[in-house]
């Protein structure tokens, strides 16, 4: 058997810790190794920021056993923290007690009623209980006071577009494009849900944000879709008088003009049958919805 | 005439301090500074628990986040569609005029007297116990070097320095000839009180209280609004609504189709200059004007893209 390098373990948890990634198989193999075979004393302080780390990869990965022992150490270390309560609080939602975990929470944020974790986890005890309607108050009473939590936005529309509220999930966009104006992907899923939300003016907003995700983000191939689709639809609707024919033609064949060439570029660069396929098939359909008006 | 001085300045320099004198004084100093440091540390732990674990309230977090929420629409409104963007003025106008985001929207207009808020009156302690804290300490030093050891010559600096620092580093030594290289006692004891942050830092951690400096800068801040004055945060609002309704809006995407068809070569580039006194009339003008006599100024030179 290899040696076990505690230090190369314990970086790379750290890095872990850093970035946020969630990789729960590793940290649970590396922090079961640490803590039974008892390198935790080599880790000084930060063997408590491990201890968390490990305990909510452990849930992830149903290794209850080793969750106990982290949240017993963490417990008998800090009894009155609100941050290990809130672990508590997750146990009990991994073990599908969801009131009980509510109520931790609720109690937390009695005494606490700005602690930013435990009101996500209360939201996402909602979520679990499928209380959606729960989730999106307490989602817009979050984002009332911490208006520049951009992945809260983010959840928030995408409970809206479960129930097809597109404005409001258009909404939850606008803010989120506020938040972050170079952020192309934002533009993107803004015009998305523009252009399905179906009226005459939104296709005509859609159209412009397609346009900005392509100026912010060169051939971005989904934008092209959305150009090329709101462009023949605008075409199609021709009773409006306000609509600048020409310009929108002019996009119309330009968004053709670079898909066709993204997906010759993209089929020289892989040579195969189905990439063959797939670029005949989208030479089909732009040669089919050019004709169409 | 000359000579003479020379030779007193050349004596001066060859000063030969008794070893005694740097383990009696110069090294006690030191040692008493940082442990009173240390000490003032657990101090303020003991009295306040540090600043650190007070917590805001939801509440008082949303009544100052709002403020930035407003200046973030003012800078990066052009981003989103003309609609949205009043929609967002209006309400955040209207929020911030009727109070709506205040921490205690009935105590709108009435100021707040630090001595009659709880809040205010525990800032105020919690100033006071940081300042006797600091205070006590640093004059009960002062009066032991100034009792015990005025008038010492401590060290000589291993560099030459210039006149103007003979009245800060010989301070409660009032010759005028000595050489600027030596430091008086109460020197010693303010080089050491500026200058052991550092050593602090590594001792007890970034977070520490030891160190006197920084509350004397915040002091000296403070001085403009007295000790722990809670701001009235709806004068801040209202302010704030004010800058909103003067914000003009010009849609970053109102030519967005133009640009992307002159970026690709299918049109040729148009230059649009807004005049300036075309700018200002815009600003002039309340915000819906301005959104719309903007996109039509902008309509003639090129053509109206799309309606919204």
């Amino acid at each position: 058997m290899s040696p076990f390098y505690y230090k190369t373990a314990f970086e790379t948890l750290q890095e872990l810790r850093k970035s946020g990634e969630r990789n729960p198989e590793l940290v649970v193999t590396l922090g079961g190794k640490i803590i039974y075979e008892g390198y935790t004393g080599k880790l000084g302080d930060e063997v408590w920021s491990v201890y968390e780390q490990v305990f909510i990869a452990a849930l992830d990965y149903r290794n209850d056993a080793l969750a106990e022992t982290c949240l017993e150490r963490l417990e008998k270390k800090f009894p009155k923290s609100p941050r290990v309560k809130i672990l508590t609080g997750m146990k009990l939602e991994a073990e599908d007690k969801l009131d009980e975990a509510l109520e931790l929470y609720d109690e937390i944020l009695k005494n606490d009623d700005s602690n930013i974790a435990t009101i996500k986890r209360r939201i996402a005890v909602f979520k679990a209980k499928g209380q959606d309607q729960r989730a999106i108050e307490a989602l817009t009473h979050y984002l009332d006071a911490f208006y520049n939590d951009a992945e809260t936005w983010l959840e928030l529309s995408s409970l809206y577009l479960n129930y097809h509220l597109y404005q409001q999930a258009g909404f939850c966009l606008e803010e989120l494009i506020l938040l972050q104006p170079q952020n192309h992907l934002y533009h993107l899923k803004y015009a998305e849900i523009l252009y399905t939300n179906d009226n005459i003016t939104n296709i005509n907003l859609a159209l412009k944000e397609f346009c900005r995700v392509l100026e912010l983000c060169e051939d971005h191939v989904r934008a092209l879709y959305g150009v090329k689709l709101c462009t023949s639809r605008l075409l199609n609707l021709s009773s409006s008088s306000s609509i600048d024919f020409k310009t929108i033609s002019d996009l119309n064949s330009l968004a053709s003009e670079r898909l066709s060439k993204v997906y010759s570029l993209y089929s020289k660069n892989k040579v195969g049958n189905s990439n063959n396929e797939l670029r005949q098939i989208i030479h089909d359909w732009l040669n089919e919805s050019d004709k169409s008006y | 005439m000359s000579h003479q001085v020379l030779s007193t300045l050349a004596e001066s320099q060859s000063l030969y301090l008794d070893p005694a004198i740097r383990d009696w004084v110069l090294i006690p100093i030191m040692v008493v500074m940082v442990l009173v440091g240390v000490l003032r540390d657990q101090i303020t732990v003991l009295l306040g628990g540090g600043a650190s674990t007070k917590k805001a309230t939801l509440k008082a977090i949303r009544e100052s986040k709002v403020l930035m929420r407003g200046a973030a629409l003012r800078n990066y409104g052009n981003h989103i569609p003309p609609s949205s963007f009043l929609n967002r003025k209006n309400y955040l106008t209207n929020a911030y005029k009727k109070g709506d985001y205040l921490k205690n929207p009935a105590s709108m207009n009435q100021t707040v007297n630090p001595m009659t808020d709880p809040q205010g009156m525990e800032m105020m302690m919690e100033g006071m116990k940081k300042n006797i804290a600091m205070i006590i300490p640093q004059t009960v030093i002062m009066g032991w070097i100034n009792f015990f050891f005025s008038g010492f010559v401590l060290i000589k600096l291993p560099f030459p320095l210039t006149l103007r620092f003979k009245s800060m580093l010989q301070r409660g030594v009032e010759t005028p000839d000595m050489d600027v290289t030596w430091v008086s006692s109460l020197s010693w004891y303010f080089l050491n009180l500026f200058g052991l942050r550092s050593i602090f830092t590594l001792l007890l951690g970034e977070d520490n209280a030891a160190d006197g400096m920084r509350e004397m800068t915040a002091m000296s801040q403070m001085t403009a609004s007295p000790t722990g004055q809670p701001q009235d945060f709806h004068k801040l609002h209202l302010a704030e609504s004010e800058n909103l309704e003067l914000t003009p809006h010009s849609w970053e995407l109102n030519d967005i189709e133009h640009r992307l068809l002159s970026r690709y070569g299918k049109r040729e580039q148009q230059k649009v200059i807004d005049s300036p006194e075309n700018f200002i009339e815009n600003n002039e003008k309340n915000a819906i004007e301005a959104t719309s006599s903007s996109s039509e100024h902008k309509g003639k030179n090129r053509r109206k893209s799309g309606k919204h």
